[in-house]
């Protein structure tokens, strides 16, 4: 699976946690850190991924255009995604089929969502 | 059951007694404003002056923050702080570089866009700068002579005497290679050398500026736990003072100086009021033993804190409010110059004017309506538990700060990444633990009622941001910002004090991104030693 941060906003605790705890339940994650959109697609594309994580510390604009350049350039891989996502926001994204884990969200949750979008079966 | 334990590993017994007070109780006890100041810097503390609502602010456009500065000194801010854009500000990148453009609807979201100093000029427009501290918003390392001088520079063309301005520039190496990464950095060793820039230009020509200010909070709320957070802060200031003193300077003018540095208070309350006493403990001794400073004002360390926003929720964000409360009285008891409390809205957005306006009355009350806090210096001195932690603490923090002294400094363990490494496994380890968070862990409900939505800002940031920087490229004197440029180039590579030609630069209305290009050719770009 692929990791990346959306904003320039360098706060990395969050993703960090996610990658190690991710790792750990045995997914190989390619963490790509800061990356535009184009990037961010072309990584999805170029590793062949199963599931794409998106850290976010910005706008909901700025994820929806990582979304529609994952889709032109990675197919319809499952994206989903965490950090400091205003619940409005929130409902945005899920409306297009990306999942929200705001802070305070537990490891076993993130671990259990990532091992059902690439429809691995549960521990 | 585990026996209990502060975040920093000190285990907790049911009670306290006699038997727990160091054994150097007596010097300890010292009254505040006295050596060895465990009991605070000054002599009256609150009663002389209480400590300054310091709030961290800044979003969207020169005139949205202009206008949030106002409404926060109305509501009784005593100082001002004005947080800049990452996106564009803390990576030195004009509005048109493709790594902005490429996440334009960001820009303003993480503080102001300002992108030469006209844009600093309608940031204070009618703020009482001449008697107000200021914080100009120069937190990352690379950014600060940029964010002070453009401030300076604003106050100049106002017609204010610039060098009889007070306030603070943090340039901390905390946030800039701990807590808060950016894609584009000069390296730890260029960063060091820009705070020299900036401290000698500082006491020669500005008085009651506090140059670079140490900030212990960007490390704890990344992960470095208590005693951690001491004993690095401290290794921090060693690579200042041995600066000056390698140049055979004196040391009491310089240590003076940067003697006003940050901590968090965290909900692990009774640690973080021993840290904060501990703190000035170990500045004495650090400046006295190892320096051989003798003024006491150089001796008493000057402390801001900011609470904790990691231990802001984003499940039932009013119980933030009261987080923030007991933060900030932790603060208070620990005894501070200044203050600054994180929004209740801290887990889901920047804080709306809302959120900010109740940092300050968490403050105000605490001032205004809590009876002997204000009155009565130290009030826990002299407690049976908070004494042996602040003595516990303080051996702890000695042990880290010699680790980090024995593995080639402050720098170096910056530089590779030690530091980063240690923060990170922290934070691991913290999200392993079964949580007790209310809201969060326990007590939670699917509905709350009490909801909020999150404060966004205008979202034409960016656009206004492009059309402001063609307007300063197409009106300014194009021979005389080239000039400048190249002076200030050539300064970096000639290790000459680069603080006056950025001022000659922002005179000549240089704009931001062309500062960060001449960095980005002079001293390079740091690469992350550590994966994440």
């Amino acid at each position: 699976m692929l990791l990346a941060k959306t904003s320039l906003d360098g706060h990395w605790r969050g993703v960090m946690v996610v990658a190690r705890i991710l790792r750990d339940a045995g997914f190989e994650v390619v963490n790509v850190g800061m990356a535009t959109a184009d990037q961010i697609a072309a990584a999805a594309r170029d590793e062949d991924v199963q599931l794409v994580g998106l850290n976010v510390g910005g706008r909901v604009e700025v994820v929806e255009r990582v979304l529609d350049r994952v889709r032109e350039m990675a197919g319809d891989v499952p994206v989903f995604a965490g950090g400091t996502v205003p619940p409005w926001a929130a409902k945005r994204l899920a409306e297009r089929g990306v999942e929200v884990f705001p802070p305070g969200s537990s490891n076993d949750d993130i671990v259990a969502a990532a091992r059902r979008l690439v429809g691995a079966p549960g521990e | 059951m585990d026996e209990p334990q502060t975040p920093s590993g000190i285990p907790l017994r049911p009670v306290y007694g006699p038997d727990d007070l160091p054994a150097d109780h007596g010097l300890r006890a010292a009254p505040p404003g006295e050596p060895p100041f465990v009991r605070g810097a000054y002599p009256q503390m609150y009663r002389g002056k209480p400590w300054r609502i310091f709030q961290l602010s800044g979003y969207g456009s020169p005139e949205e923050l202009n206008q949030r500065l106002h409404f926060l000194l109305e509501q009784g801010e005593t100082g001002f702080i004005m947080k800049r854009d990452r996106v564009t500000n803390d990576h030195l990148y004009d509005p048109d570089h493709p790594e902005v453009d490429a996440r334009r609807e960001d820009v303003g979201q993480t503080g102001s866009v300002l992108l030469s100093a006209r844009d600093v000029q309608v940031a204070i427009e009618g703020l009482p700068i001449e008697h107000t501290y200021a914080h100009p918003g120069a937190g990352v390392v690379q950014a600060a002579p940029w964010c002070l001088g453009s401030y300076w520079v604003a106050a100049k063309r106002r017609g204010v005497d610039f060098t009889k301005l007070s306030g603070t520039g943090q340039s901390d190496f905390f946030l800039t290679y701990v807590g808060c990464l950016t894609k584009d950095q000069i390296p730890p060793h260029a960063g060091l050398r820009l705070n020299r820039d900036l401290i000698e230009f500082c006491t020669e020509r500005m008085p009651r500026w506090v140059p670079v200010s140490v900030a212990g909070y960007n490390g704890a709320d990344s992960g470095l736990v208590a005693h951690e957070e001491l004993g690095a802060v401290l290794a921090n200031a060693v690579e200042y003072l041995d600066v000056v003193r390698d140049r055979g300077l004196p040391v009491d003018g310089f240590a003076r100086g940067i003697g006003g540095v940050s901590f968090r208070t965290s909900m692990a309350l009774f640690e973080d009021i021993a840290k904060l006493r501990a703190a000035r403990k170990m500045w004495h001794d650090l400046l006295s033993q190892r320096y051989g400073v003798t003024d006491e004002k150089a001796l008493a360390l000057r402390i801001h804190v900011v609470t904790a926003g990691s231990a802001m929720t984003y499940q039932q964000p009013l119980n933030n409010l009261v987080r923030g409360t007991l933060m900030a009285l932790a603060a208070a008891l620990g005894g501070v110059q200044s203050l600054g409390v994180s929004g209740y809205d801290e887990a889901i957005s920047i804080p709306s004017d809302h959120a900010h306006q109740m940092s300050i009355r968490i403050q105000q009350i605490l001032q205004e309506e809590c009876g002997g806090l204000v009155d009565v210096a130290d009030p826990l001195g002299g407690s049976y538990f908070v004494e042996s932690l602040t003595e516990s603490l303080e051996t702890k923090a000695w042990t880290f700060f010699e680790e980090i002294q024995a593995r080639g400094g402050f720098i170096e363990s910056i530089d590779d990444g030690w530091l980063l490494q240690r923060a990170a496994d922290n934070q691991m380890s913290e999200s392993m633990r079964s949580g007790s968070i209310v809201g969060v862990d326990i007590h939670t409900d699917d509905v709350s009622p009490w909801a909020i939505d999150g404060f966004a800002g205008g979202s034409d940031a960016w656009e206004l941001g492009m059309a402001r920087v063609a307007g300063v490229r197409r009106e300014r004197h194009e021979t005389a910002a080239g000039d400048a440029l190249r002076a200030l180039e050539a300064a970096c590579k000639a290790d000459d004090n680069v603080i006056p030609l950025m001022l000659d630069a922002l005179d000549a209305d240089v704009t931001i991104g062309e500062v960060g290009a001449v960095y980005r050719e002079a001293f390079g770009s740091w690469k992350v030693p550590v994966q994440l």
